[in-house]
This record gives structure tokens, sequence and C-alpha cells, in this order.
């Protein structure tokens, strides 16, 4: 399974890549650098509290339904207020 | 969020010497199955001590953050036995569990120690994993057990 092609980022992300039967955390280690490299992600900083594990799976549902209105990448609306407003 | 610091933050449990077990695509990484994630699963055993190695390890993984106080032992041990803590580099966070409906804990879920550049892991076991994971509602879950079940014959 050399090459493995999808639609979305969502699509890639979920997808299975059953490497070999060997333990390999590098593996995974590296798997996980280059889909955030991919597609960066910033949540919200802090710590949230949940009754049960579904409570918590939908607030990470409705945080990600939230970064797909913008493809997932950080929109500034107005470039003065983002990093290049004191060139 | 880079691949050390996830290394640092397993460290860290160690030293501190957090009873803890991964659950989740990191224990599933361990086992040879890769996909990606933003999220560090984990049960931990359900006693005020452990919680406060918990914040021992998060304090010295993330420069004493202060929201890591608002991880509290009434809140795990109470009403609220998940609490996700998202660190100030914000691109990964931790779902910090202590059950899992009636059923699953630290205490059920079996566990193996596995090893990261010296540092030992708590990780489920395939089985646990796969128990944890088939019936469950998240779509993610299913594709995880199905992978599971094909991998290790299940």
């Amino acid at each position: 399974m050399p090459v493995q092609k999808f639609r979305s980022i969502e699509e890639m992300n979920n997808a299975q890549l059953p490497e070999s039967r060997k333990p390999d955390f590098e593996a995974f280690l590296r798997h996980c650098a280059r889909y955030w490299a991919i597609a960066p992600k910033k949540y919200p900083r802090g710590v949230f509290k949940f009754r049960n594990i579904e409570e918590a799976q939908k607030a990470r549902e409705k945080y990600n339904k939230s970064r797909e209105c913008d493809g997932g990448i950080k929109v500034l609306k107005n470039p003065i207020d983002g990093p290049y407003s004191q060139l | 969020m880079d691949r050390d610091e996830i290394i640092r933050v397993l460290r860290a449990f160690e030293e501190a010497g957090l009873e803890y077990v991964l659950i989740g695509a990191t224990a599933m990484g361990f086992h040879g199955l890769v996909r990606a994630t933003q999220d560090l699963d984990l049960f931990i055993r359900a006693t005020p001590e452990n919680i406060e190695r918990l914040r021992v390890a998060l304090r010295k993984t993330y420069d004493s953050d202060p929201h890591i106080d608002e991880i509290s032992s009434a809140d795990l041990l109470g009403d609220y036995p998940a609490v996700r803590y998202v660190p100030p580099t914000g691109d990964l966070y931790f779902d910090v569990l202590t059950r899992l409906g009636e059923s699953a804990s630290f205490e059920t879920v079996e566990s193996e120690i596995k090893e990261i550049q010296g540092t030992k892991v708590s990780v489920a076991t395939p089985l646990a994993l796969y128990r944890l994971k088939k019936n469950t509602v998240r779509e993610q879950d299913h594709a995880d057990a199905a992978a599971l079940r094909k991998l290790f014959n299940f």
C-alpha cells in the first residue's frame, strides 16, 4: 500500500496505516509529526471537565466542525492585525 | 507539539510514579497500528495521591502551567471522570479518565509495559483496546477495533 489517496485531511487522519506487527512507536511519532505539520490545530488551552466520554467526544467534534469551516487553517480576517502589521 | 514532547511527558509520568495506562491511538501506535491523533488518552488510578502525581508530571513538562492546578481530585473522583487538559503548546491534548461508564477503569484495563528511549510506558494490551473500542458509538473506534481484530486475529 505505497500510495493512499484522500479527499480531505479528515479522511487522511482517519486512515489506518497498519505498518507491521513489530511494535514501532517511532513510526507513530513520525506519522503524527507529519500530520501536525500538514494540518496544524490549536485548541483552546486549559482544563475542561466532562461527566462522561460522550460529552468529551461532543466537545471535540464541535471544535473540529468549527475548524472545517476555514479548512483547518487560521484565516486572518484583517491582515493589519496579523503578524505582518509591523512590516 | 513535537515528537519529543510526547517522550518528555511519558518520562515525567514514569518519574512521578504515576499509575496509568495509555489507551487510544497512542497505545495503538505502540502495538504497530499507526494513525495520527491529536490527543493522548489515559486511564489513571483513581486516588488523590495518584492525581497529584499526574499534576506533578504535567507541571514538570509544561513549566508549571497554572491551569494544571484545575485538575482536581474532587472532579476526577466525583462527577467528572473525564478531564481534558490542553497544554500551552495547544496542538495536542490529554484526555484523562478515572472511569468509563460502569465497567472500565485503570483496574479493569489489562496493560503491558513498553519502552521508548529508555522510558517505561504502561500501555493497554491489544485485546483490552479492542474491548474498549468495539462497543462505542464513535466511528473512529469501530475502525480501530476492526484494525485490531485484523492485525491480532481477534
